[in-house]
């Protein structure tokens, strides 16, 4: 935190992360804003998921740290401020989509069922509250699963693939939703390996090899590769042409 | 019929067994393991001394049952000892009862009337009656030693050797208890601790490959407060699982004959000497162990699959150790070593202490029984919340 600067929601200083001879995540600093959504973009096995397990103190970083509004993670009570919804389903199959709900909203101490109802009528599972979560389609367990994730109402949230499996109308509605918590001051960092979804963050990270390989806005990022699709920059800023073979020379 | 699908299908099989090393261990090194430990129980049985406590009512001619009987236990090697001789069975009765004796033998005041009336007389063995297999094993080591002995009980002159018969009592069952009664108190153990374990892990399991545990793990709830709540929630359906077993065990309902189905009783009716509420907290005991247990290993597994080839590594060595099936006092010294750590070993005496010989809170026994699964299920609580990581301070 310095002094003057807003502070940011979001920091992370020389953070590193090895598992074995592996560098996961590679010397990532980070500073991101409240209020706005971060496209956290890269090839599967880049290191999105880690870096977001250092920053949400899921993982303990080999070097470097990550704060959470302000607080050094990892932190119990800077927690209570963070939504994280992992690429897996984390939900209870046997249980109800209220029943889900409502569990997780006391564990975060969060417990009023008007906050439930609340992110029920948001994803749409109003009518399914006494369903058993195995008797859902595919897209309503993520739709259940992001609803487990906002029930507390978090200032920082950390998506690992949110839209996997939902189809284009809902994808939408999801970022829709994204955009207003934003604009109410919730920071949001997405971790996607589709890049059509990009252009709908403020700022975008593409991660490769655990290093942060290129930061802007998607028009940014593609003038600098001088290319006009997100793909095709991405794969220049890691030094390999449109092609995905590596360029003679090669690029930083 | 394609062979080539049939054979694709077999050949798909063989790959997935080659991935799975954890599944091959179960099929070809867990059969051996657990054959080689039945093997070395069975081959190396100990021949433990069996303590007698002898009553002498027969007089002199007693005296002579009671010296070759001493002889008998003064050789070396010998397989008996005789811990005290005291002058009436009820004596004898409370040494077996305060762990003096294991048996006691009564020779009869009539002795030398029922000899000198060609009658075999007949000698009173009294026993614990609560352990089946120890006792067989005692009771065949002391009608070795009567045989050797009996021909000293001939007067001079009379062959051929008189054999005594021999009469048996028990101190705490009757002595023709059924094995049920015997068994019952290891059903409450073995059980409880068996599904219970089963569940947790494959529970917590699906916690961890589910993501649920990781999406736990980002609320502000502690490890403590994880391994607390998964006792109380399984320790809830083990306490009703121990309860609705234990009255199936004491009580009996007789359902007449309807039809061509025939009377018929259910449950077992069994006898608890002692308070059933103590039987209960020792098997609820057990049960946390087992809560706590089936989330450590849980780590160590990656499907259900897996959860359930743990149990011929965590069961399968407490059925055989823990004194159902074998005495542990004849167990080979380093088998009796581990029974001493594994927790059924504790609930099982326990168990046997309050139902077959009405212990009470008051016994020894029951403490350190309670005291060592409480300690257990305490091990097994600080082994789980260290696999719950979360780098939380």
């Amino acid at each position: 935190m310095t002094a003057g600067a807003p502070q940011a929601a979001v920091e992370a200083i020389g953070l590193r992360k090895q598992f074995g001879a592996i560098q996961a995540v590679d010397g990532i600093d980070l500073a991101l804003s409240p209020g706005r959504i971060y496209g956290l973009l890269g090839p599967n096995g880049s290191g999105k998921t880690t870096l977001i397990r250092l920053l949400t103190g899921l993982a303990r970083a080999s070097g470097g740290e990550a704060r959470i509004l302000g607080t050094r993670m990892p932190s119990r009570t800077a927690l209570a401020s963070i939504g994280y919804m992992p690429q897996a389903e984390a939900i209870y199959p046997e249980l109800s989509v209220g029943e889900n709900l409502g569990f997780f909203a006391r564990l975060e101490g969060h417990a009023d069922r008007a906050a439930i109802d609340r992110v029920l009528d948001l994803v749409e599972l109003t009518e399914r509250k006494g369903t058993p979560a195995l008797e859902l389609s595919g897209g309503m367990r993520r739709r259940l699963s992001l609803a487990c994730t906002l029930v507390h109402e978090p200032k920082v949230l950390f998506l690992d693939e949110p839209t996997v499996g939902v189809d284009p109308a809902l994808r939408v509605q999801f970022w829709t939703h994204f955009r207003r918590l934003a604009s109410e001051g919730t920071t949001i960092l997405v971790a996607s390996h589709v890049m059509d979804e990009a252009d709908r963050c403020d700022e975008l990270l593409f991660v490769r090899n655990g290093k942060v390989i290129g930061r802007g806005t998607g028009s940014e990022l593609r003038a600098r590769a001088g290319t006009d699709n997100l793909e095709a920059a991405f794969l220049v800023l890691s030094g390999l042409d449109p092609e995905g073979n590596p360029i003679e020379g090669g690029a930083s | 019929m394609s062979p080539s699908r049939i054979l694709a299908i077999a050949r798909r099989i063989a790959q997935g067994f080659r991935r799975d090393e954890r599944t091959l261990g179960l099929m070809f090194v867990v059969p051996l393991v657990v054959t080689a430990l039945l093997g070395w129980v069975l081959n190396d049985t100990k021949d433990t001394v069996v303590d007698v406590v002898l009553v002498n009512q027969g007089g002199a001619v007693g005296d002579r049952i009671v010296t070759a009987l001493t002889d008998a236990a003064g050789k070396p090697d010998s397989d008996i000892a005789i811990a005290a001789t005291v002058p009436t069975e009820d004596d004898a009765i409370a040494k077996i009862r305060d762990g003096t004796g294991d048996i006691g033998i009564v020779i009869p005041a009539n002795l030398l009337e029922d000899i000198q009336a060609g009658n075999r007389p007949t000698l009173t063995i009294i026993s614990e009656g609560t352990d089946p297999a120890a006792e067989a094993g005692r009771f065949g080591t002391l009608q070795a030693a009567l045989a050797d002995i009996s021909s000293q009980l001939a007067p001079p002159g009379v062959t051929p050797p008189v054999v005594p018969k021999v009469e048996r009592k028990t101190v705490y069952l009757s002595p023709d208890a059924s094995q049920v009664d015997v068994l019952a108190p290891i059903f409450l153990g073995f059980f409880g601790y068996f599904f219970v374990f089963l569940l947790t892990g494959i529970s917590f399991l699906r916690e961890r490959i589910g993501g649920t545990l990781e999406r736990l793990l980002a609320t502000p709830v502690t490890r403590f407060e994880i391994v607390t709540g998964y006792s109380l929630g399984f320790g809830t359906f083990a306490t009703i699982q121990v309860i609705v077993l234990t009255l199936f065990i004491l009580n009996s309902i007789q359902v007449p004959a309807i039809g061509p189905i025939g009377a018929f009783s259910i449950g077992l009716g069994v006898d608890s000497a002692g308070s059933p509420l103590l039987a209960f907290a020792v098997a609820l005991l057990l049960s946390l162990g087992a809560v706590n247990l089936g989330i450590f290993l849980s780590t160590f597994a990656r499907t259900e699959l897996q959860v359930i080839q743990f149990i011929p590594l965590v069961i399968v060595p407490q059925a055989l150790l823990s004194g159902i099936l074998w005495p542990i006092e004849r167990l080979p010294d380093v088998l009796q070593a581990i029974a001493h750590v594994l927790p059924l070993t504790y609930a099982v005496e326990g168990l046997r202490a309050v139902m077959l010989k009405g212990a009470d809170l008051g016994s020894t026994v029951v403490q350190t029984d309670l005291a060592v699964l409480a300690g257990i299920a305490l091990f097994f609580v600080v082994l789980a919340s260290g696999t719950i990581k979360r780098e939380v301070a």
